[in-house]
């Protein structure tokens, strides 16, 4: 199959079977309430997508020329960012979809919940592929349209209707002041081809301004300190696959969007690079010391997003700044061990979440004392989660500290005494963060069991699975980093590009 | 003295976000809110229409802005949809009250 058809395929199918997925999904429930289409036609859908990808991703790996694609006014560029946000959304998609089987097998509305994620996941491939701006913008609402939705899909619930409420007004506003980016710079270049730009993109106040309006705009998304505070609530109240997604990889994505459009003016200050490290100094601070003092497990996990998505700021930013490929290739190996961590992190708080409250019918928030002594009655999820939580943390040989040494390795290679001391600021947050981390493995395997565990259900093994292929990734990434080269590599490489011209 | 064309749509570009922001800054009313989203992306739809027109290219500015009318109307939708399920559920639209999550 030709690449570029293949591309388009892999762009296209999700979202074309979204509706597809709902309708059939609804019909077959309505004639029998037992049988639920829509997650094993999504499945398909996933797996055939990653077909696509696969075909494609093999022929730019091979080759190293970009593939463009152009439909009407659809254009997409496959580049290394691209290939990396595509392979991480579809593969953790997949695994969510799996496990999102048995989640959501009691609610109503599932096929509205597998539908929007099949959508989900193809309009992030296209965000990450876009390569004008408006059809940047266009994919990044459409990515927001869908997550709007299922961060309220337990629409009965007052917690997940206010958290979508306030995701909802914040996202749209960022959503706006990007807009209003673009038509600044359409207005000053007379172009939105982000080639285009690169070129007539020339210093002033006015691309300064716009400049700002996308930090800030993007930023929402992306969760930059202090635009962040729709995330803790989202992220805690979304079902839980779809809290794996949102952390794994929308604010990522908001993040791309964020680089490229900056990427674009790169000619009109060389200070965005400096912001980045900026933001990311202060994302790890104040995401970790939120994170201490939280008491409802997803909570914290949202919070932690908070911290490495610092982490990640700080290695792309030095990657903008100064340079250095390694330590952007860094930033892009933590955007997918984070990923996995964190997927697996809210996949496993989501199976105890089901297991002690959903499967007996309440919808209360699974505490940190609803821990204890957990390793006992579900000793797989128990270690999925200390897999989880000690990788986030950074301890070796797991994945999390492969990608931030490499991150710290790269930010002291560039002999910069700022970006040393920025390092030096990470390392002493990653131990901070093992002061929440710690008590939670801590809680799993040393505590007497509390009665909520003793009465809780069994975990269905599809929700198990997910769970296995990820801590066994969190593992096997950990002793063999090299094993993501390949995809962080050319990653590292196009942002260059972006920001060196 | 005349005021050209451009001057005047970047007179309402700027009233209208300006409204925008000032009515999103001060109402407490979820469907105001929605209201006050509104009319900034109506700025900015307006802002794209008029850079298409200062550099000659009216046709993509206005194509960019019947885009942006969709994804906006979508967004507007959603919003309502939420806020109707808010008002059955928690009983109240004010913004006030939903304060739960907070800590």
């Amino acid at each position: 199959m030709n690449p570029n058809n293949a591309f388009l395929l892999a762009v296209g199918l999700p979202v074309f079977a979204s509706p597809v997925i709902y309708l059939i999904g609804r019909i077959a429930t309505r004639k029998n309430p037992k049988v639920d289409l829509a997650r094993w036609l999504a499945l398909l859908t996933l797996l055939a997508d990653g077909y696509f990808l696969l075909i494609a991703g093999m022929e730019f790996i091979q080759t190293r020329h970009e593939l463009l694609i152009a439909v009407g006014a659809v254009s997409l560029r496959l580049d290394g960012i691209a290939l990396l946000l595509a392979a991480v959304v579809l593969a953790l998609g997949t695994l969510v979809t799996l496990f999102s089987g048995p989640a959501v097998a009691r609610d109503s509305g599932r096929e509205t919940y597998f539908a929007l994620l099949t959508a989900m996941i193809g309009t992030i491939i296209g965000l990450g592929a876009a390569d004008d701006l408006f059809n940047l913008w266009v994919w990044f609402e459409a990515m927001a349209l869908c997550s709007y939705v299922l961060v309220a899909f337990y629409r009965n619930e007052a917690a997940a209707l206010e958290a979508g409420v306030k995701y909802l007004v914040q996202s749209a506003l960022g959503t706006v002041l990007v807009l209003l980016a673009i038509g600044l710079v359409f207005a000053n270049t007379g172009s939105v081809d982000l080639d285009e730009i690169r070129i007539a993109a020339q210093p002033s106040g006015l691309m300064l301004a716009a400049g700002a309006l996308f930090i800030i705009g993007f930023g929402v998304k992306a969760a930059l300190v202090p635009l962040h505070t729709w995330l803790p609530d989202a992220h805690s109240q979304a079902p839980s696959g779809i809290s794996a997604m949102l952390s794994g990889v929308v604010i990522e994505a908001g993040l791309v969007a964020m680089l490229r459009a900056l990427g674009a003016l790169h000619l009109v200050t060389v200070s965005w690079g400096a912001l980045l490290l900026g933001f990311a100094a202060v994302n790890m601070l104040v995401g970790n010391l939120m994170a201490l003092r939280q008491t409802q497990v997803k909570r914290l996990l949202a919070y932690s997003s908070l911290s490495h998505m610092g982490y990640i700021l700080l290695g792309v930013g030095a990657g903008a700044v100064i340079g250095s490929e390694y330590s952007a290739a860094g930033g892009f190996f933590h955007i997918l061990t984070h990923a996995m961590m964190k997927g697996l992190a809210f996949l496993a708080a989501g199976a105890l979440l089901y297991s002690l409250h959903q499967a007996v019918g309440n919808h209360d928030p699974l505490v940190v004392d609803d821990l204890n002594g957990a390793s006992r009655k579900y000793p797989l999820t128990a270690f999925a989660f200390s897999v989880a939580v000690l990788g986030l943390g950074g301890l070796p040989p797991l994945a999390g500290f492969m990608s931030k040494w490499q991150i710290f390795v790269g930010g002291f290679q560039t002999g910069s005494a700022w970006i040393m001391a920025l390092v030096v600021f990470a390392a002493l947050n990653s131990v901070l963060s093992l002061g929440y981390y710690a008590p939670l493995v801590n809680r799993l395997y040393r505590c007497q069991p509390v009665r909520i565990v003793e009465q809780g259900k069994p975990i269905p093994v599809l929700m198990s699975l997910p769970m296995l292929i990820l801590s066994l990734g969190v593992v096997v990434l950990g002793i063999w980093p090299s094993l993501a080269d390949w995809l962080t590599g050319p990653a590292a490489q196009s942002l260059l590009m972006l920001f060196g011209g | 003295m005349t005021i050209s064309i451009p001057t005047t749509v970047i007179i309402m570009v700027l009233g209208l976000i300006g409204i925008g922001i000032y009515a999103l800054l001060t109402t407490r009313h979820l469907l105001k809110v929605i209201v006050a989203l509104q009319l900034l992306v109506k700025g900015a739809m307006l802002a794209l229409v008029l850079a298409g027109r200062l550099t000659g290219q009216e046709d993509l500015g206005q194509s960019l802005a019947i885009t942006v009318i969709i994804a906006d109307t979508i967004v507007a939708v959603i919003g309502m949809a939420l806020a109707v399920q808010v008002r059955r559920v928690i009983g109240t639209l004010d913004l006030r009250s939903l304060t739960s999550l907070r800590r």
